[in-house]
């Protein structure tokens, strides 16, 4: 039996409606009462990583597959691209506008954040093409 | 609906008559547990998954959602009666003082008043240690939640499981308060044979229910919630009695905490109230069911963790805006600033006896707020991966508008339903009128159906 997929559009500077994959997602493994832990890690990661396309990658997507027992998340977008990934990696470091950052965002703590909660992440980017993140999270018995 | 395991009209925190109800649907919607369907035009309640807000009381246009709370009526008449009275009451009586309120309750038949304000200083001062104490250490959930409104701990429970260890652990002040009276007042009547009754005079229908959070256990002594809009228009009449016959109000209990009251106790009754006067730092107040699970989301998504403390309300304007409430919010939280103009804020209790109480661990909750995640929605069972792509392939077919004319509040949870058995396919409006058209869904292959049966 295959996996569960889903497929959400991440629009650029959308920021009212940012976190709503987020959010669809959590719901989804509320249902099937995962762990609590696991949910919020997930939780926190698809929202850095559709803030980050909100924020600096053009439009984008967030694709959630969900198998027996793993759960991949999948973001990619069109946007400039990452010239440095090892430098956006270091906790603090940021290329958000003052703009940004004055609506409280932008503190460069997306990646690491989302390096910490997921099981693993991997990065590829072309600068000029865009960025894709993909995540993995093995999920626990149960569920 | 039969196969719904749990369903009843009436909860542990509302009543529900039935032949008022008009099935308007009124109700459907703003529910934030999804706990109402409509079934048969009238609506039904998942029992474990209300949380006691009163939202459906505040929405139902046929008076057909009342509190499960006690009148007057229902106050024990052999029983010494204990009124433990929320600061809310006071600001439903424009120029009145505390004092005279606490007088017409004596003059209503209680025996003893309780006030909250030395338990809100207690709170307070046991927060701010807790959080001095633990501010330097970043594996703390921050922010802390407060642990006041308790349909906010439920929803917690509930909804944001994994939240529950911001939930501040200090006692609430209504539970400092009972715990108080128990060892204050009530053993001088019961060790003379007096059976006694404590009463909370309420502003929402939270502790009617408070009983099933601790299923199976009879409180001792007995103990019912009276809501301010049941016993206003009597209390009204006996304070307005003592306001003309120009006594002082004075009504002569034995305790200190029996009569006084304070500004920032009244001040604790308004939304943002609680940290205004706190000695933290990195506070917010939030205030609305809707805002309040919105924020909540933020903080499971990372967010809002420069804040130490927050202050939610499910009411909007804090407790002010409770459904059991008598008089219009905006003019009750007038009446809280003109009080807290009278008394002030200053704390009465002196703060190193606090702490030394704190010390001894006086503070700390009696219950594990985890337990409250096998009480609120337990009739669930877990959905399996497959039963998760089946409601998506519901979803995707019906393509609906979130109406509710299926009778469950929006189309995820009626596809939900669908998968568990507990609503029929065919009371989607919007693809029975696809049908109608003469479009196939993929329903039709027999293969594929929903499961659905139709009672």
């Amino acid at each position: 039996m295959s996996g569960l997929r889903k497929n959400f559009f991440i629009k650029a500077r959308d920021f009212i409606h940012a976190g709503e994959a987020s959010i669809r997602i959590q719901h989804l493994l509320k249902t099937m009462q995962f762990d609590p832990h696991l949910v919020r890690r997930i939780a926190v990661c698809s929202y850095e990583g559709e803030m980050n396309v909100v924020m600096h990658g053009g439009d984008g997507s967030l694709c959630m597959e969900l198998d027996r027992d793993v759960l991949w998340l999948d973001i990619s977008d069109e946007g400039p691209g990452i010239p440095d990934i090892e430098l956006a990696m270091r906790p603090g470091y940021s290329t958000a506008s003052d703009e940004q950052r004055e609506m409280g965002f932008g503190a460069g703590m997306g990646l690491p954040n989302m390096k910490k909660n997921a099981d693993d992440l991997t990065i590829e980017s072309l600068p000029g093409k865009g960025t894709r993140v993909r995540m993995r999270f093995f999920l626990a018995e149960g569920g | 609906m039969s196969t719904m395991a749990g369903v009843r009209r009436s909860t542990g925190f509302v009543r529900f008559k039935e032949e008022r109800c008009t099935g308007c649907a009124a109700c459907l919607r703003i529910c934030p547990t999804k706990a109402i369907r409509i079934r048969h035009q009238k609506s039904i309640r998942i029992v474990d998954q209300c949380i006691g807000c009163g939202a459906c009381i505040r929405a139902c246009p046929a008076g057909a959602v009342s509190a499960a709370t006690i009148g007057l009526d229902g106050i024990r008449s052999d029983h010494v009666a204990i009124a433990l009275v929320s600061p809310v009451l006071y600001a439903q009586f424009p120029g009145v003082m505390p004092g005279g309120v606490l007088l017409g309750l004596h003059r209503l038949g209680f025996h003893h008043t309780v006030d909250m304000s030395f338990f809100l200083e207690m709170f307070q001062y046991a927060a701010e240690e807790f959080i001095r104490r633990n501010r330097r250490s970043p594996g703390s959930p921050w922010p802390l939640i407060s642990p006041i409104c308790p349909v906010v701990v439920r929803l917690i429970a509930f909804q944001f499981p994994s939240l529950l260890p911001h939930v501040l652990p200090v006692l609430r002040p209504v539970a400092l308060m009972a715990r108080e009276v128990k060892k204050r007042i009530i053993p001088a009547h019961t060790s003379q044979g007096r059976p006694v009754g404590l009463y909370f005079i309420n502003p929402c229908p939270t502790k009617a229910g408070a009983r099933s959070d601790r299923r199976g256990t009879p409180p001792e002594p007995h103990e019912a919630a009276i809501g301010i809009n049941d016993l206003f228009s009597e209390l009204k009449r006996q304070v307005d009695q003592v306001l003309d016959s120009d006594m002082i109000p004075f009504s002569g209990s034995g305790f200190e905490f029996e009569t006084c009251s304070s500004g920032n106790a009244a001040l604790g009754a308004m939304s943002g109230g609680e940290i205004a006067n706190m000695d933290i730092e990195k506070t917010l107040s939030v205030h609305g069911l809707q805002e309040t699970v919105a924020y909540l989301h933020k903080i499971e998504m990372g967010l809002l963790k420069d804040f130490e403390y927050i202050e939610f309300r499910t009411c909007r304007e804090g407790c002010l805006g409770g459904v059991l409430t008598a008089v219009d919010p905006y003019i009750a939280k007038r009446n809280v600033q003109k009080m807290v103009g009278v008394f002030g804020l200053g704390r009465r209790l002196p703060r190193d006896t606090i702490l030394r109480l704190y010390e001894k661990g006086q503070f700390q909750p009696d219950q594990d707020p985890r337990m409250l995640t096998r009480l609120f929605g337990a009739s669930r069972p877990a959905m399996s991966l497959e039963e998760a792509r089946r409601v998506e392939a519901v979803l995707e077919d019906i393509e609906g508008r979130d109406c509710g004319a299926c009778g469950s509040p929006d189309c995820r949870t009626f596809a939900e339903d669908v998968v568990r058995g507990h609503a029929a396919l065919a009371d989607c409006i919007w693809l029975h009128a696809r049908k109608q058209e003469g479009k196939p869904t993929r329903f039709d292959r027999p293969t594929d159906d929903g499961r659905g049966e139709k009672s």
